[in-house]
């Protein structure tokens, strides 16, 4: 109780820092939220386009799909506020030796490493996506109760921890091939999977891969379903499993990684 | 004009040592494949084709446009300018006779050979997979329209990452412009959904844009979703826009150099 305790109040230190910061490069704070506002608006913009087309892709109707993919923006704006500009870093620091910065302080290294920066942009976009889940669920009548939306952020909730797991492995990469310049695009392109819905995947090896072995269709597929049909044991155990496993396996490959670190002081 | 082939050699020889980024950006380019074609695959399930296209035609679109990106787009050109900017690397330019967009055209068009090879490579491991889902057509007109749309693509993709490139003489960090950029390059660009598939008075607006040139335009006529007509209007729409852009990036150039204090010995 008293470890978690001192660990808050270290993020709470960091996240008051990175406030503060932000608060003084407000224009590019304005930049960055209007760029995660944009790329919002392009999945929005698709999604608009393919079912001016069409009435249903894999069964899914234009709000089921855009609650979909709100999610799944959500959990990624989420991941990009609170873990994404330090695990980021991370591979940068690894390479050049500033990482040593990390292991100095009084902390576990991943937890330095990954909780350093609060971005606020993310955060303000979180409301958008948030919103678009919102306002596509009013568009189908849905009147989800408490349990289910409280389930609906817990899954959201175990998303971030699979996107954080994915990303903490993607850059650990560092440690082994020292410049991870574009190893980020690993995570982005795994995550692209996760606007896609289940149903969609119906050609075998791919829908092994992306289905049942790597984590990007479960993420945002289980939250959405307990806003549509509510709750679905299986989906629920298989999210949970996963956050598991993939939260596991990152903190190995971290740990694995920093044996190999050996600074780059001169 | 020897001194820019120089800088080509230099530069193929640099991105070499890169090889790996290359390659590892080929496989994600796999990767992101197999979700436009799992999406569009969807999309066009029961339907014998949509805006006019089949969905063979819809992903050739695709696949095209992603190998002229590995030919012909502007990756982090913009990144690379204004580190020169920030880091002061930019000032030796300045003591000597080299023009520094040529100077950057030659090493991002030895950038593009070497992505270029990858993206074949790429290409190659897809095919087997992909192969009876494209659809090519097989007009002479359209390579040799297609070619000098490609060339101009070229052009335009690398000015505009150069202007932005060029914003680091007024801000310290410009990442957030070119990610912002990107957005509207991808969309407007054709890179997300084709662009036919839009409206008729958006399509028809989005002409206009130099965006329209970046990918789609050449990837329309190479893949049979335009006429000779309109490629050959786009022709000069792109040239128009060309020419405009390397103007305005020697005039943010000219600007910029009034703006910047070279310090340090």
């Amino acid at each position: 109780m008293e470890t978690l305790s001192r660990y808050l109040r270290i993020w709470f230190a960091s996240a008051r820092y990175s406030l503060v910061r932000a608060t003084m490069f407000r224009g590019d704070l304005f930049i960055w939220a209007l760029v995660e506002f944009f790329w919002i608006s392009v999945n929005v913009v698709m999604i608009g386009v393919i079912y001016s087309h069409t009435a249903l892709v894999a069964g899914w109707n234009m709000y089921e799909m855009m609650i979909l993919v709100g999610t799944s923006m959500l959990i990624q704006r989420f991941l990009m506020a609170f873990f994404w500009s330090g695990i980021f870093e991370m591979g940068r620091n690894v390479r050049n030796g500033l990482f040593d910065f990390i292991l100095a302080q009084p902390g576990d290294p991943l937890f330095m490493a990954s909780t350093r920066k609060l971005e606020l942009d993310g955060l303000i976009n979180s409301f958008v996506a948030a919103s678009l889940v919102v306002y596509s669920a009013a568009k189908l009548g849905l009147r989800p109760g408490v349990g289910d939306i409280a389930l609906y952020a817990a899954m959201v909730a175990c998303g971030v921890v699979i996107h954080f797991g994915a990303l903490v492995i993607a850059m650990s990469l560092a440690f082994w091939i020292t410049s991870s310049q574009g190893v980020e695009g690993s995570y982005f392109t795994l995550m692209e999977f996760s606007r896609l819905p289940k149903e969609a995947f119906h050609r075998g090896l791919v829908s092994v891969v992306f289905v049942w072995i790597l984590p990007a269709v479960v993420v945002s597929n289980a939250p959405a379903r307990v806003l549509l049909h509510g709750f679905q044991a299986s989906w629920a155990a298989w999210l949970g499993a996963a956050t598991l496993c993939w939260f596991a396996l990152s903190v190995l490959v971290f740990r694995l990684g920093l044996r190999r670190y050996t600074s780059a002081s001169s | 004009m020897t001194k820019y082939g120089h800088a080509f050699v230099i530069g193929l020889q640099s991105n070499l040592i890169y090889r790996w980024n290359f390659a590892v950006r080929s496989l994600f380019w796999f990767f992101h494949l197999v979700v436009v074609f799992i999406l569009w695959g969807a999309v066009f399930a029961g339907k014998a084709g949509i805006g006019g296209f089949t969905f063979a035609q819809t992903l050739t679109y695709f696949v095209v446009v992603f190998i002229l990106q590995f030919f012909i787009g502007a990756f982090n050109e913009d990144y690379q300018i204004s580190e020169d900017i920030r880091n002061g690397l930019i000032n030796q330019f300045l003591l000597k006779p080299i023009n520094y967009f040529a100077y950057r055209l030659s090493v991002f068009a030895a950038a593009r050979v070497v992505s270029g090879f990858f993206g074949v490579l790429a290409l190659a491991a897809a095919l087997p997979f992909f192969r009876g889902y494209l659809d090519l057509p097989h007009e002479g007109w359209r390579l040799a329209l297609g070619l000098p749309a490609m060339a101009l693509t070229a052009v335009i993709q690398f000015s505009i990452a150069y202007c932005f490139g060029l914003l680091a003489f007024w801000f310290l960090e410009i990442q957030g412009f070119v990610i912002l950029s990107m957005a509207v390059e991808n969309l407007l660009g054709g890179q997300i959904f084709p662009l036919d598939l839009l409206p008729h008075a958006a399509f028809n607006a989005a002409r206009f844009l130099p965006f329209f040139y970046q990918a789609y335009f050449p990837a329309a006529i190479l893949t049979g979703r335009q006429g000779i007509d309109f490629a050959v209007q786009g022709l000069a729409i792109q040239a128009a826009w060309a020419f405009i852009l390397v103007c305005l990036a020697e005039a943010i150039w000219r600007r910029g150099l009034r703006h910047h204090t070279a310090a340090g010995g």
